[in-house]
């Protein structure tokens, strides 16, 4: 541990545990999973980091997601999201999320994946090095530390904006909301 | 192969094979004989149907079936095409000669609208909530769907000054 962040923990110890277990979600959209196994095991070691990957999403408060995002994705992305456990950090990995990449004019996929979902970095790149992810883990590190990272309180304000935009997508959902619909309801 | 051409050629009228380079057989057979050339082409041995594809020829007014047959004993790729009426699209199953025909109908069905009669289960396999014409089809204009469904949503910077103003 480095010593000149010793007033940081004595300070702000639970902002500083979210810093440094940065648990993800191993759950790959497309063709960025090519990208995140050597970056979880030995070749990158990610630990070093403080991300693992772990079994579900309800152990995890990190959520990469990597590559194109076709409806049905994100109708999975988006339960996977509502499981996991505050606080919780998203980053778009690829152009893709970001605005639809190589497939801005498919049918089948969305383009911009923070109308759903609130995100709270992109890592942009068709495809990034896995380089790419520890620069965005510590950009979102830097995030953390200033409250910047707030996508989840977010989510959670503007809730209506979300889910009406999931309902306009998929018509009707198969499962009911997640906070109320009304604005301004959440206590923090 | 040759073999194969002039027997197709003699067995079944108003068919039409030919080779198409090496190992390639292409095989033009109107409708109501489709059934019974993958039949008959099953009984010699090409017993694998790796793909049912379809072609919109928009301009002639039709959909062009392709089955993709192929054997692995004789190292050759048959194709057997036939026109239907783009306009009433059915076709009849050929889940009776190859079982695995029905999740290629089902995918055929799903991006070009043809309706395969006797297919038990002819779901949407891929699309979600899908309201527009099949798009697959030549006429489907994808970069208006885009706009109308995925940019037409504001984004969240939209929505707030909305809220605001």
């Amino acid at each position: 541990m480095d010593r000149n962040n010793l007033i940081k923990w004595l300070k702000e110890p639970k902002k500083m545990g979210n810093k440094y277990s940065l648990w993800a979600v191993y759950f790959s959209t497309a063709c960025g999973v090519i990208e995140v196994p050597p970056v979880l095991t030995s070749r990158w070691d990610a630990e070093r980091f403080g991300v693992i990957p772990v079994a579900t999403p309800r152990q995890a408060n990190l959520f990469l997601i990597t590559g194109y995002v076709t409806t049905k994705t994100l109708k999975a992305i988006i339960r996977t999201y509502e499981q996991m456990a505050e606080p919780k950090y998203t980053i778009g990995f690829g152009s893709c999320p970001i605005n639809g990449g190589m497939y801005w004019d498919s049918y089948n996929t969305i383009k911009h994946l923070d109308k759903f979902i609130p995100v709270d970095g992109w890592i942009a790149g068709c495809m990034p090095r896995p380089e790419a992810i520890f620069i965005g883990v510590t950009k979102l590190w830097g995030m953390i530390d200033k409250g910047l990272a707030t996508g989840y309180i977010r989510y959670r304000e503007h809730y209506d904006y979300y889910r009406g935009n999931q309902e306009r997508l998929f018509g009707s959902m198969e499962w009911p909301p997640l906070y109320s619909l009304k604005e301004g309801t959440h206590d923090e | 192969m040759n073999d194969m051409v002039d027997l197709l050629k003699s067995i079944f009228k108003g068919t039409d094979a030919r080779t198409l380079g090496e190992n390639r057989l292409s095989v033009t057979t109107p409708g109501e004989s489709v059934l019974a050339v993958l039949d008959y082409l099953k009984a010699s041995g090409f017993y694998q149907l790796k793909s049912i594809s379809c072609v919109d020829w928009i301009d002639d007014n039709e959909f062009e079936l392709v089955y993709h047959v192929a054997s692995l004993e004789r190292p050759l790729h048959i194709m057997v095409k036939t026109r239907i009426d783009r306009d009433k699209p059915v076709f009849p199953t050929a889940m009776s000669i190859f079982k695995n025909a029905g999740i290629f109908e089902r995918e055929m069905h799903e991006l070009f609208g043809v309706m395969f009669e006797g297919n038990p289960d002819l779901n949407p396999l891929f699309l979600d909530n899908w309201k527009d014409i099949p798009p697959f089809r030549k006429d489907f204009d994808m970069r208006k769907y885009v706009k109308d469904t995925y940019d037409s949503i504001p984004s969240f910077e939209e929505y707030k000054w909305q809220k605001e103003n």
